[in-house]
């Protein structure tokens, strides 16, 4: 990360700007299809259809919960509150309507609703009261917790037969939750890229100073990031609600590191300012398709442990090798 | 003659009326052996008690507590996973004057320094379920565990009389190392020869009892293995989401050895049908565990009776080919999360787990 900080970025802003997202593009998909490589040498059946079309709903949670972690992550914010966002929309999306299909939109919507209201009040505490995100979310998180036990006391309940349909089924062969990663890739991109408000959105990641002394409202967007990204971890919610059709009240525990790792692993700065959210969604079917050739090489857990750290050391280094190559030719 | 007779069947009416009344009398106060007739108060304390299979283990202790009029007073206190709550749980319990403690000492030994002092200062204390070391008469008064390498023994047989030539078994369970797997595979390993092969790595697959990781481990093992016969299982409801994976990539679900869940014998009668493979067989998944820890600690705070058994053996509970001891079990109109398997009504589990 210190490499994002030394590099003269204004350069790269004004004359590089297309070069760069097909670095962290490239950069990605070289890991992948690495990855790929070795998957069909060491462990062929990691990549045969049955095992792709099982492991790619995983791999599109960790896709959109990684969607949401970017945008805030671009305004330079951490948020911790993900485990509990996404385990109280699993939560209100299978116990509210106790598997009476006839409930499920009141479910989603009410979802929605929680994860919207700890949207703005996370955006709230960070962006008016200027209180560190880590910290803040740390604390929304523990309320989101206690609305999950309040909810369902920690029992798991079963989801309703219609949200393991859309949720769990294919469309065309591809498992339905692809579609709506895809959805949500194709949107963040098209809003940060295409319109003005993106544009702008990017712009206060990159100097919330500079947007200040050119007039724009650096308060709100950045209240508007972890509002976005609430919308984003409900989606995640929902779909594991769906997929896992008993899935426990804490769900969520297990995608707060991949988020953040898909995030770094795309190319976005920590510090904020650009984001890749197509070199995110690749990163996630990195990381996740990692642990399926983890699981198929058939070695001891602590073997398998091993194998995810190293590929992920891997891509990171690949990502930081490259760059430091691009510093070298621009100066 | 007409009188005698008379006589004779009036006395023979009265005593029976005299034993009948008697008998009701008798059953009306029947007290379990284990109940004695000095006063105590009892407290049960548990490690974490979030989730459903805590719930229904709680309320069945409740039951057992309720069963003996000697109790004067129950209470109960959940450590929330907070190893330092459970800590003061105990000790506070203690300072109240609780006489009799049962305790569910998820820490592990850190909870025996707890576990001792409050042995010491002359309270009845009964770990169960959870190894906490130390030694009985020692550190606590009595400890009882549960076996799991008796479960591994139960599935073993029943692999046997499914597969008798052999077969490719899958064994998960869940965080890498824990104990319960590892007796479980020890008594799996005792009953199954070389015939079987085991395809997971060594010693189980690891899920985390997490359903979402379940399901990837399973979607990996099938791809990998073209073959699996029999997956055993320390944690049936976890598969449920898991199972359907085989039928996505074209394969009949394969025999099931594991514990018991409403969810998962209601999946196994809809799908069981559709999937030739798809025997099931479960051992109870241990709620009643509790009631023999109360009845130890109970039996010592009122000197009463001591029960017979000393650890809890897991009975074998559904079998889909034999249908003995029970056919596959489901109550589609109550919670998926119940285990008709425990002595607790399933109505009354349904209340426990708040559905």
């Amino acid at each position: 990360m210190s490499a994002v900080s030394t590099t003269p970025t204004g350069a790269d802003r004004y004359g590089a700007g297309r070069m760069q997202l097909t670095r962290s593009f490239v950069t990605v998909i070289f890991s992948t299809v690495v990855l790929l490589v070795a998957c069909l040498v060491f462990a062929p059946s990691s990549v045969s259809w049955g095992a792709l079309s099982g492991s790619l709903p995983f791999a599109a949670i960790i896709a959109i919960v990684g969607l949401g972690q970017l945008l805030v992550v671009q305004q330079g914010g951490f948020d911790l509150s993900l485990p509990g966002a996404v385990s109280l929309a699993v939560v209100v999306s299978t116990h509210y309507p106790q598997q009476n299909d006839g409930l499920l939109y009141q479910a989603v919507l009410l979802a929605l609703a929680f994860n919207l209201a700890i949207g703005i009040l996370n955006g709230v505490l960070v962006s008016l009261f200027r209180l560190n995100s880590i910290i803040a979310t740390i604390g929304t998180n523990a309320l989101l917790y206690a609305t999950v036990f309040a909810m369902s006391g920690g029992v798991p309940s079963v989801t309703t037969g219609l949200l393991a349909n859309i949720a769990g089924g294919e469309t065309f062969g591809l498992p339905n939750a692809v579609y709506f990663a895809l959805g949500a890739t194709a949107l963040v991109s098209f809003m940060l890229k295409k319109t003005v408000a993106g544009r702008r959105f990017e712009a206060i990641g990159a100097s919330p100073a500079a947007g200040e002394a050119a007039g724009l409202r650096v308060r709100s967007y950045q209240m508007m990031a972890y509002v976005y990204a609430q919308l984003f971890y409900c989606l995640a919610g929902v779909l594991i609600a769906g997929i896992t059709r008993e899935p426990t009240a804490f769900q969520g525990d297990s995608l707060l590191l991949p988020s953040v790792a898909v995030v770094v692993l795309g190319g976005t700065s920590l510090l904020g300012g650009r984001g890749f959210p197509i070199s995110t969604v690749l990163a996630a079917f990195f990381l996740n398709q990692l642990s399926q050739f983890a699981l198929s090489v058939g070695v001891p857990y602590s073997a398998q442990t091993i194998i995810q750290a190293l590929a992920l050391g891997f891509g990171i280094g690949v990502y930081s090798l490259r760059w430091s190559g691009k510093v070298r030719k621009t100066t | 003659m007409n009188y005698a007779n008379l006589k004779k069947g009036l006395a023979v009416s009265v005593a029976t009326a005299v034993i009948a009344l008697g008998g009701a009398g008798l059953a009306k106060a029947e007290t379990p052996s284990w109940c004695g007739p000095k006063k105590a108060t009892l407290a049960l304390l548990d490690g974490y008690g979030g989730n459903s299979w805590r719930q229904v283990t709680t309320a069945s202790g409740k039951q057992t507590v309720e069963l003996c009029p000697s109790i004067t007073k129950y209470e109960y206190a959940d450590g929330q996973g907070d190893t330092q709550k459970a800590i003061s749980d105990i000790k506070g319990m203690a300072a109240k004057g609780v006489d009799a403690l049962v305790v569910f000492g998820d820490a592990g030994p850190a909870m025996l320094p707890a576990i001792t002092s409050v042995f010491k200062s002359g309270k009845i204390i009964v770990p169960y379920r959870v190894a906490v070391g130390g030694k009985e008469g020692v550190n606590y008064s009595k400890f009882i565990g549960s076996s799991f390498e008796n479960d591994g023994v139960t599935w073993g047989k029943w692999i046997k009389g499914v597969l008798p030539k052999g077969g490719n078994v899958l064994f998960i369970s869940g965080p890498a190392g824990n104990s319960q797997g590892l007796d479980e595979l020890k008594g799996l390993k005792s009953v199954l020869g070389p015939e079987y092969v085991f395809v997971n790595q060594a010693p189980f697959a690891v899920t985390n009892w997490d359903p979402a990781l379940t399901q990837k481990v399973l979607t990996a093992e099938i791809a990998k293995n073209a073959k699996i016969d029999v997956i055993v299982s320390d944690f049936g409801p976890s598969l449920v989401g898991a199972l359907p994976t085989f039928t996505k990539q074209g394969k009949s679900i394969p025999a099931l050895a594991t514990s018991d869940g409403n969810s998962l014998g209601c999946f196994w009668q809809d799908n069981n049908a559709s999937n030739p493979d798809f025997k099931l067989f479960t051992v109870a998944t241990g709620n009643d565990n509790v009631r023999l820890a109360v009845q130890w600690a109970v039996a010592l705070a009122t000197g009463g009776e001591k029960p017979k058994e000393q650890i809890f053996e897991a009975p074998a509970y559904e079998d889909s080919v034999s249908g003995k001891p029970n056919a596959v079990q489901c109550r589609k109109d109550l919670p998926g999360a119940i285990y008709m398997s425990s002595a607790l009504k399933p109505e009354d589990q349904a209340k426990a787990v708040g559905q």
